[in-house]
């Protein structure tokens, strides 16, 4: 029941359309890739997917982060701008309930724009690779792994927005982790485990180095880690206000 | 009987003390008038009875329930409109008050029946964020209104509304009792518009009860306290003022 | 009015919004790895640099191509926010000021707070320098002149930039649009600087200055000449033009 009032109060806020065009922007990276450099690409040796998403990736989860992140602001800023935070606390509903509701929509977000990338980098695949063998559970397994590693970053940000009565602030603090994540070196194991970092994480590097279970574990733990974190937050706030 | 009590209710900002030992009891099917000039803590009274902020000290019962043990159940109970309206601009006013039915597991014609109640039908399919003052305060009494609970919190629900506006808004307050049977605690910080609405009144300053009772017994606790009867806004300000000089704080 | 008291009205504005820290953070943020990591400074990859110039373009990289256009993007949320959300700009507007005189100024408020983290940012720079000078046994301080002229010309060429975020913030009314898509904007620039025709996109304008500091500090890496035509024609004409849009638009919606 929650998820569905949540959605509805997301109502000609532009969220939907803005993870679209989130996903179409990032759908556009590799086909813009591959319109430029279709030679030196078509060169190399290696899977087609796979040069493809270590070509693009990068771009692709910053602008998955971006989108979560505005998308998480935008939630609570509904709340807040006109006080209907305060009329849901009066109301009897779990605050939690109210949060996770808010999860879940983030998530499926998150996902929608996954699967847009993902149908790129396999339309790109199939058409300046035309020689190469279509694996289809290849793809859903990239996308899945692709969607766990990024759960921690949309759980966090959900959390820092919900806590920022001022959207900017979360805004602020979302896009500084960005900046700061980015910055520090992509190759130490422990520094991509962080959220904000474990989304640049590709599924075939993962493999290669067997950690792909190791990013799961981890990421399923800090996502449910955090979901705590807010609900202890959320008791805590109360007797304080 | 009792539907709300408080005993020794506290509130504390740092040093400042918001609301101060307060007892109150109010009637079930009554509506009580909570009167006190600005910021005299009527509004921090009604939070702490929604659970928006804590008490410092002492506690209270609604319908025989206790905060914060039952805070889910009491508000279950309660409709309220606290300070300004609290609403998503982005949706219409239908929009506002479905979500509030779907929280509160209310059939679908409990919408038009708050719009009816509050003169919004009209306005229905509206933007609440387009909303004139008027109608967003109207939104806020819908809100609040919708499901017709059992008891009613209202913090100045008058604010910012028309003559007609209020002369509908008051009719309507005072008709909810008979109507089916629910007490409502609304504040004020006019007198005669408490004394239009409220069988009982209390009155607040400074965080402290001055006086609860009905009509009559203020009247007659002020003429042996030797204030103006024949007005009741002299009355009001009278008792203030000597709380005030009393106090030997702000005038 | 005059414009430099109704600047000092729209500084009023933004007072106690804790800005002062959202631009201060990313720019210890960005330093601190680079203390951390000072060692790496003499792991030079091949490329023929020297470990103080490297040591300054690593560490200005990321504030070129990310945090400066998000730093613009926050503050003009920030600056345009703090005026609708309690509908500062009715009263604003009622005022015997013209709105095209209130963008500029506000607009003017965006550049001095880019300045102020261009200073601090220099600042840090020093003391960072300094630090890993001595925990290197190293000499890391580049020249004064040269480390402002750079961030100057840095700071230039983030003009234009500022100037289109800020004709998105008043033209897109939505806080979230406007933010979402100024963050998107970003990301692309890392493939356009590679293209010809970085100078029509405003966005990669500082990260083009540093890569030429880059290819002149270290040979073959980039270019060593800054191409001055046709860029400087694309960012006076973006700039103008995103300005105009900006100061004809504002406050148009709010007096219909």
């Amino acid at each position: 029941m929650s998820l569905f009032i949540e959605s509805k109060k997301l109502r000609r806020t532009g969220y939907i359309p803005a993870f679209l065009a989130g996903g179409f922007l990032a759908a556009a990276f590799p086909a813009a890739y591959m319109a430029v450099k279709a030679e030196e690409m078509t060169s190399l040796s290696g899977k087609p997917m796979d040069l493809l998403m270590s070509a693009n990736w990068q771009m692709m989860a910053m602008l998955n982060i971006l989108i979560s992140i505005c998308g998480a602001c935008m939630m609570y800023h509904t709340e807040y701008a006109d006080n209907g935070i305060q009329k849901m606390s009066v109301l009897p509903v779990r605050q939690e309930s109210l949060f996770f509701g808010k999860f879940v929509i983030a998530f499926l977000g998150l996902s929608a724009m996954v699967i847009m990338e993902m149908a790129a980098l396999a339309g790109c695949a199939k058409y300046w690779f035309p020689d190469d063998v279509f694996s289809f559970t290849e793809i859903l397994k990239t996308a899945g792994f692709q969607m766990v590693v990024a759960l921690p970053t949309v759980m966090i940000m959900l959390v820092i927005a919900s806590a920022c009565k001022n959207m900017w602030v979360s805004l602020g603090i979302g896009v500084i982790c960005v900046f700061t994540f980015s910055i520090l070196p992509q190759d130490n194991t422990v520094l991509s485990l962080f959220p904000f970092a474990s989304p640049y994480q590709m599924f075939s590097e993962a493999t290669e180095n067997g950690r792909t279970v190791l990013f799961l574990a981890v990421c399923g733990i800090e996502t449910v880690a955090f979901g705590i974190g807010e609900v202890i937050y959320l008791k805590v706030r109360r007797c304080f206000e | 009987m009792n539907m709300i009590e408080t005993q020794d209710l506290t509130k504390n900002y740092g040093d400042f003390t918001a609301v101060s030992h307060l007892d109150l009891h109010i009637r079930k099917g009554s509506v009580y008038g909570f009167l006190g000039p600005n910021g005299a803590g009527k509004s921090t009274t009604m939070k702490m009875f929604l659970g928006l902020t804590q008490p410092t000290e002492g506690s209270f019962h609604i319908d025989g329930k206790t905060y914060p043990s039952n805070r889910v159940s009491i508000l279950k109970e309660i409709g309220s409109f606290i300070e300004a309206p609290a609403f998503y601009g982005n949706l219409t006013g239908e929009e506002n008050l479905d979500i509030l039915r779907k929280i509160l597991g209310l059939p679908k014609s409990c919408v038009d029946d708050a719009l009816e109640l509050v003169g919004l039908t009209e306005f229905r399919k509206r933007l609440a964020k387009k909303y004139s003052l008027g109608m967003k305060q109207r939104l806020g009494l819908a809100g609040a209104l919708i499901g017709r609970p059992p008891i009613l919190i209202l913090d100045e629900p008058t604010n910012g509304l028309d003559p007609v506006g209020i002369h509908e808004i008051r009719t309507l307050i005072r008709s909810l009792p008979q109507q089916y049977d629910c007490t409502v605690l609304v504040s004020s910080h006019l007198l005669p518009e408490v004394e239009l609405m409220a069988d009982d009144i209390g009155i607040l300053n400074q965080g402290r009860l001055l006086f609860e009772g009905t009509m009559e017994e203020l009247k007659r606790s002020a003429r042996a306290g030797g204030f103006p009867t024949d007005n009741l806004e002299e009355t009001f300000l009278a008792l203030i003022d000597e709380d005030n000089r009393r106090r030997g704080g702000r005038l | 009015m005059s414009f430099l008291s109704l600047m000092g009205v729209e500084f009023k504005k933004i007072r106690r919004s804790k800005i002062f820290w959202i631009l201060l953070i990313p720019v210890i943020m960005m330093w601190v790895p680079s203390i951390i990591n000072a060692d790496m400074n003499f792991d030079l990859r091949g490329i023929p640099i020297t470990p103080e110039n490297n040591f300054f373009i690593q560490g200005f990289m990321g504030m070129v191509w990310f945090m400066i256009p998000a730093s613009l993007v926050i503050c003009t949320v920030l600056i345009s926010q703090t005026e609708r959300s309690n509908r500062g700009i009715l009263k604003m507007l009622s005022l015997p000021i013209p709105a095209a005189k209130l963008c500029f100024a506000k607009f003017t408020v965006l550049l001095m707070l880019a300045a102020a983290q261009m200073v601090m940012s220099i600042g840090a720079y020093s003391i960072c320098a300094a630090i890993v000078t001595r925990m290197q046994d190293y000499n890391f301080i580049l020249e004064p002149l040269y480390v402002c002229k750079t961030v100057c010309g840095i700071y230039a060429a983030a003009i234009p930039m500022a100037a289109v975020y800020w004709a998105i913030s008043v033209l897109i009314r939505s806080p979230i649009f406007s933010v979402g898509v100024g963050l998107a904007s970003i990301v692309p620039s890392v493939l356009m600087i590679n293209t010809k025709i970085w100078f029509a996109y405003p966005m990669s304008y500082p990260f083009y200055l540093l890569m030429v500091a880059y290819g002149r500090a270290a040979q073959g890496v980039y270019e060593t000449q800054i191409a001055w035509l046709p860029w400087l024609l694309a960012a006076v004409g973006i700039t103008i033009l995103a300005l105009a849009v900006s100061c004809a638009r504002y406050g148009a919606v709010e007096r219909r």
